[in-house]
């Protein structure tokens, strides 16, 4: 299903689309206000770039640097080319424990393998202990946001799934009350597992430890209760040396969510006494996008959802529409690498107004690669299926008079900006049912390529 | 276990060759201008608001008023931890061999941090301050105490600063857990401690 035909789905319930899209560009403000309060933040961003830039072009040797670091402490490291030898690597750890009870803290990398359902068919309990992610798991749902994974729920929603599933009274969405709730509920889960498994949002080369973020202390709490620790992370989590954190870890929660960092930011190194500590190191796709030049620099991301929160099609579309693991922008150039037919649809979920690539803590050039992979799809993919996507998307979302309050600069830059085949394309849902004004000014070939000079 | 070595290694040969053959040319690891991120602001005023944004309690005290302070505060603890000597209202005591699950009805713990960071109100806690890793996780409460005279300026600071430790675990505490998962509705009290306070010596 093309994201434009997912998007309608969700634009069915105008309210809750009106909610979704305010309440992300309310973090968007949060993050420009903390941004602002920052001394030397743009020079921030790009260090982080550069130093992004350096670990890819040296991957090969950060990563041979930080396993050597690792072993060194006394962590077992582990190598998976895809999904599956990472889903069987952790399999044979949890064996050898004999661990029946896993817990999970947020980790977008194991829902790209499909970990749960796998480590389930195996008769192995993982619970999801983020309190978003815990709520998208009762739901038997997606993640639809990668920091805010049930942004798409209203508290209404939550109440429900909390009586259904942990036997709560109905308490009309009272946020404290079910938070509460969740927290007995899930201490109970920490106390009982045998085994943590974490993301990894950075891994230090110089020294083999990894940093994992978190506000709700989910992390630490599976972590230091659990008999082993196994940390997840994909190739490009690598930085150089550990000062390096002091760049990222700086941008990272102000980008995300406005707040100057995270609740806890925790260093692990060695595991404590008794205990064993796990890292997988996994490729899954991400050497290939290291080899296409024009898209390699979307192996930056750390992750924020900055892209997302600021994107008004997201926004008005909600995660799911995207139907990938990372949705919003950032999904969108990732998504085509993976599997360009079926992700066709994604690149051309966005204005190409550029607002992510102003937001992104790493200086991605975001809208740049939509482009760019709208013009290998073009040339790639036969007509009708991008002759159906083509601003489909644009047209259903921004088709409700309500974004033309919420996000009207955007759709008509849009108007000035696309291409003109784009815009009166006759399949165009959005081309169609508005009589288009005349727009002056640069055509799109002449702002992109002035855009891309002034970088 | 042999099987699994074998795919061990072939998992990483092949990805680093891959990497090997995928990457652009050197490019170089640029160099920080710390200069840049100077600001001539008060570190100690700075530090005490931006915890209470994050939802601490932060309070300059005197050195010998440590437990009357902490009295105040919790009034009505039974089940203490104290892992500084700084303190002496701790009603369980506990050492390296402690297991972690006993902690569990933990009211509040007592712990020492080596470092403040004016830029976001965090406090740096190494295994050594907790001496049992999930301590300022698993407790109820937590009271933090620091001196003013180690809170930096920001987190490149604060890296210098602990670049020289022993490496196990160690963690930047900034504020009580929460969340914002349902309705982005903040709600203090997620999986960690409910409350941080603070207390500047
Ligand atoms: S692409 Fe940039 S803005 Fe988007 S999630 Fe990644 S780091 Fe954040």
């Amino acid at each position: 299903m093309s994201h434009a035909t997912k998007a309608a789905e969700f634009n069915k319930d105008e309210a809750k689309v009106n909610w979704h899209d305010k309440a992300l560009w309310y973090v968007r403000e949060k993050r420009d206000k903390s941004a602002h309060n920052v001394q030397g933040w743009e020079y921030l961003r790009q260090l982080g770039s550069n130093i992004k830039a350096n670990v890819l072009s040296n991957l090969d040797e950060y990563l041979v640097q930080f396993e050597a670091n690792a072993k060194n402490n006394g962590v077992h490291v582990h190598w998976a080319s895809n999904a599956e030898e990472h889903n069987n690597i952790i399999n044979d750890i949890l064996s050898k424990h004999n661990a029946k009870k896993v817990v999970k803290s947020k980790s977008m990398l194991t829902e790209e393998c499909h970990l749960n359902p796998f480590l389930e068919s195996k008769g192995i309990e993982v619970v999801d202990t983020d309190l978003g992610e815990r709520i998208v798991q009762l739901a038997q749902e997606p993640p639809s946001h990668i920091v805010l994974p049930a942004i798409h729920k209203t508290k209404e929603d939550v109440d429900e799934l909390f009586q259904e599933h942990l036997g709560t009274k109905p308490s009309q969405g009272n946020p404290e009350y079910l938070v509460g709730e969740a927290r007995k509920h899930l201490r109970d889960k920490f106390l009982n597992a045998d085994v943590a498994i974490t993301g990894v949002n950075f891994a230090v080369a110089d020294t083999g430890g990894v940093v994992v973020c978190t506000n709700e202390g989910n992390a630490d709490m599976g972590v230091h209760l659990a008999k082993a620790h196994i940390a997840c992370m994909g190739i490009e989590k690598i930085i150089p040396q550990e000062k390096h954190l002091g760049v990222f870890l700086r941008l990272l929660a102000r980008s995300a969510t406005g707040q100057p960092i995270t609740t806890y930011s925790s260093h692990f190194n060695k595991p404590e006494d008794g205990k064993e500590m796990h890292i997988v190191i996994v490729d899954n796709g991400r050497t290939e996008q290291l080899s296409r030049e024009d898209f390699r620099a979307s192996l930056h991301c750390i992750r924020c959802g900055a892209c997302m929160n600021t994107c008004p099609i997201y926004r008005r579309s909600g995660g799911h529409s995207y139907d990938y693991t990372i949705p919003g922008p950032i999904g969108s150039i990732l998504s085509p690498g993976k599997d360009l037919k079926k992700h066709s649809s994604l690149p051309f979920a966005s204005t190409l107004c550029g607002s992510c690539s102003n937001v992104c803590p790493v200086k991605i050039n975001i809208h740049e690669q939509l482009y760019k992979w709208r013009q290998v799809i073009v040339k790639e993919q036969k007509q009708p299926v991008v002759k159906k996507s083509i601003l489909k998307t644009a047209g259903v979302v921004l088709s409700k008079p309500g974004l033309y309050r919420a996000a009207g600069k955007t759709a008509r830059f849009m108007l000035k900006n696309a291409p003109r085949f784009m815009i009166y394309n006759k399949l165009n849902a959005w081309g169609k049912a508005r009589d288009l004004p005349e727009v002056k000014g640069q055509n799109f070939d002449d702002w992109y390529k002035k855009r891309q000079k002034n970088g | 276990m042999i099987g699994i070595k074998n795919d061990k290694k072939m998992g990483r040969e092949a990805i680093l060759k891959s990497v090997k053959q995928n990457k652009p040319e050197l490019l170089q690891l640029p160099d920080i201008n710390e200069a840049s991120f100077e600001e001539d602001i008060n570190l100690l005023e700075t530090f005490k608001n931006n915890l209470k944004v994050v939802g601490g309690f932060v309070k300059e005290i005197d050195k010998k008023s440590i437990d009357t302070e902490i009295k105040v505060l919790h009034s009505n603890k039974t089940n203490i931890v104290s892992t500084t000597k700084k303190s002496a209202l701790g009603t369980i005591t506990i050492d390296k061999n402690t297991e972690p699950h006993t902690l569990e009805n933990i009211d509040l713990a007592i712990l020492e941090a080596e470092l403040g960071v004016s830029e976001n109100g965090a406090v740096w806690v190494t295994a050594s301050n907790s001496i049992v890793r999930v301590l300022p996780f698993i407790t109820n409460d937590l009271v933090i105490i620091l001196k003013k005279e180690n809170i930096c300026l920001h987190m490149l600071k604060a890296y210098d600063q602990i670049a020289e430790r022993h490496r196990d675990f160690g963690v930047f505490v900034s504020g009580p857990s929460k969340t914002a998962d349902i309705e982005q509705c903040l709600v203090v009290g997620a999986h960690g401690a409910m409350s941080l306070a603070v207390l500047l010596i």
